[in-house]
């Protein structure tokens, strides 16, 4: 399989390109319009859908949200890089890590059902603890632009790779696209986009697949023989060195970004109530498919001996290099383009989203609490703007993709065992959650920056679980979860045109710190 | 016929299953999105185990990714479960209240 046979498809024009990335944002912005005009009339349709989300859009919207261009992408380039060890390692975790949100969803959404982001939850968990609320807020508020930024790299890089736009313009122009329909409607948008968006990534994902392999003399025989003429490990599901090399790091950075990332959270409280289990056990599950389907265009990078300067140095290319490059025709190609696009402004889209929640309830609702209904309105669709505004800079910067997936997972990784515990463990204090938190961003990412991905990985869990657990022995405090049921809605459904509403004063929380 | 003509095929019945499914529920969020009615189940969790089916769903997939190194053919099962994605959110959909 000789990759100087590998052409790309003619008609792969720029115009071509940014018809798609304009095209597709235009159908969903037409959406948008409607979903706006039928279901969004304030501030808490937008950032939580009254609470009325069904478990086929709170399916949809999951898988939508968890599908970034990781999934569609870098499934592909762990594949070509360390065989299907790579892919295991990749898939694996990520499927389980939508399940694993189930025991604390449902713990929360119980016993604290009319709430809106995982900070409200920590600030009332903890006594009002600025500082606690503070340090998960700011982590989300990161989290969150780091999902948008590296969305929106993975669009550039499809988009570059196959129609030869310059990636800074195709950041642009994707980022445009998806701010200007998703402000429109806010949660429920970007779960209804989602949600048709995960049609875009199955079937036609699918059928792009199996055509690359029709398409290739010999089929999946020819691409089974090289791949493994190559190197017998490709094969196999057992290199050790691909769990030491990305994927034990990996699995626990996917549990910390479903579990400490607010975008999951935001579905945690509009879905309904009944439904929540249920959802992010199917979502969990049918995402499985989606990464191993387009993780098998790294087979064929293998077995066509393609160098990563081959697809321009970045080897997340290799799923769009091979499609546009197979001899496919070009409405494949199209299609191809548009699933990844599909995934990529989904992911974005749900992010903003989650962005725009945090703002209303985290920041102005916290602070500025006499904000009257429609400037808290406004601020929190011009939240979407900001995020994306700041997203966009920092891809602009030409920092590398890898690097920032990384980066993400460990500071995310930081707060993920002291966020289990706060929900399970009724021990765990103030002083021992913030503490954990910051001695593990300020010893771990050091010892990871000197001593690599694992060691650092396992020394940030276990620096922050062991400093909640002491602090929590140490301490005598007992704080009971169902305190929280008597948090109510902190952002009332009321019309957008009503009089400055002030906080609604939650009962004291009995029981707690 | 080729496994791809299966896939085109099986595609589009998933496909259909999809857009059966998320009619329904775009009809329904219309109908009860705006409802502003407290809800009266807030609070009330499906108490459901899942850790066996989850269990299930982890191993699967990795056989799934293994059985790709076992032989050629198998490469396909990634986009024919790809399908089934498609058509398990459309059923959610047909499903959901049940």
């Amino acid at each position: 399989m000789d990759k100087t046979s590998l052409l790309a498809t003619p008609g792969l024009t720029p115009s071509v390109g940014f018809a798609a990335m304009i095209g597709l944002g235009l159908f969903l912005l037409v959406l948008s319009f409607l979903i706006r005009r039928a279901l969004v009339r304030n501030t808490h349709d937008f950032i939580i859908a009254n609470r009325k989300i069904g478990l086929g859009f709170g399916v949809g919207s999951v898988i939508a949200v968890w599908t970034w261009a990781m999934a569609v992408m870098m499934s592909s380039a762990m594949t070509y890089k360390w065989g299907l060890s790579g892919l295991f390692w990749f898939v694996v975790p990520n499927g389980f890590a939508v399940m694993a949100m189930i025991p604390f969803a449902r713990l929360l959404r119980r016993n604290m059902p009319q709430g809106y982001t995982i900070s409200e939850f920590v600030e009332y968990r903890f006594g009002h603890s600025k500082v606690a609320s503070g340090i998960v807020t700011v982590t989300m508020i990161f989290g969150i632009l780091l999902e948008i930024l590296i969305n929106l790299k993975g669009t550039s890089v499809v988009i570059s790779t196959v129609f030869a736009i310059d990636w800074k313009i195709a950041a642009i122009v994707g980022i445009l696209c998806v701010l200007t329909y998703s402000y429109f409607g806010g949660l429920w948008t970007s779960v209804m986009t989602g949600t048709l968006n995960t049609l875009m990534v199955t079937v036609p994902a699918a059928i792009v697949v199996a055509a690359v392999y029709h398409n290739i003399n010999g089929g999946t025989e020819a691409v089974f023989q090289a791949v493994q003429a190559a190197d017998q490990r490709n094969l196999s599901v057992l290199r050790p060195d691909a769990a030491a090399g990305f994927g034990i790091t990996l699995a626990f950075g996917l549990l910390a970004a479903t579990v400490a990332d607010q975008t999951f959270w935001q579905k945690v409280w509009s879905i309904k109530s009944r439904e929540v289990t249920r959802t992010f056990f199917w979502a969990g599950a049918l995402f499985y498919p989606i990464p191993i389907c387009l993780g098998m265009l790294g087979l064929v990078g293998i077995a066509y001996g393609l160098a990563p300067s081959d697809i321009g140095g970045d080897i997340a290319a290799i799923g769009p290099y091979v499609v546009s490059h197979i001899g496919l025709p070009l409405f494949l190609v199209v299609v191809y383009v548009l699933a990844i696009l599909a995934a990529c402004y989904s992911t974005i889209d749900g992010a903003s989203a989650a962005l725009s929640s945090v703002v209303a309830v985290d920041i102005v609702r916290r602070y500025w609490p006499c904000t009257a209904e429609g400037r808290l309105f406004m601020i929190t669709k011009l939240s979407m703007f900001a995020g994306g505004a700041v997203a966009l800079g920092i891809v602009l910067s030409g920092a590398d993709f890898t690097t920032l997936v990384l980066t993400t997972y460990a500071l995310k990784t930081a707060v993920l065992l002291p966020l289990v515990l706060a929900i399970i463990w009724p021990r765990t204090n103030t002083l021992g959650f913030v503490g954990g938190i910051s001695l593990a961003i300020l010893f771990g990412m050091s010892i990871r920056s000197v001593y690599g991905e694992l060691i650092g990985t396992l020394s940030i869990l276990g620096i922050s679980g062991a400093t909640v657990i002491i602090a929590g022995l140490l301490g005598r405090e007992q704080f009971s979860l169902a305190s929280l049921r008597n948090v109510g809605n902190l952002i009332e459904s009321v019309p957008p045109n009503a009089s400055p509403a002030g906080l609604h004063p939650a009962p004291a929380a009995s029981g707690g710190n | 016929m080729s496994m791809f003509h299966i896939i085109i095929a099986l595609g589009a019945v998933g496909a259909l299953i999809f857009l059966v499914g998320i009619a329904k529920g775009a009809v329904g969020a219309l109908r009860s999105g705006h409802d502003t009615d407290a809800d009266s189940e807030a609070g009330v969790v499906d108490s459901g185990h899942y850790g066996f089916t989850a269990a299930f769903a982890v191993v699967a997939s990795a056989v799934v990714i293994a059985l790709a190194g076992v032989a050629p053919g198998l490469i396909y099962l990634g986009p024919l479960l790809a399908i089934v994605t498609a058509a398990g959110v459309g059923t959610a959909f047909l499903v959901e209240g049940h």
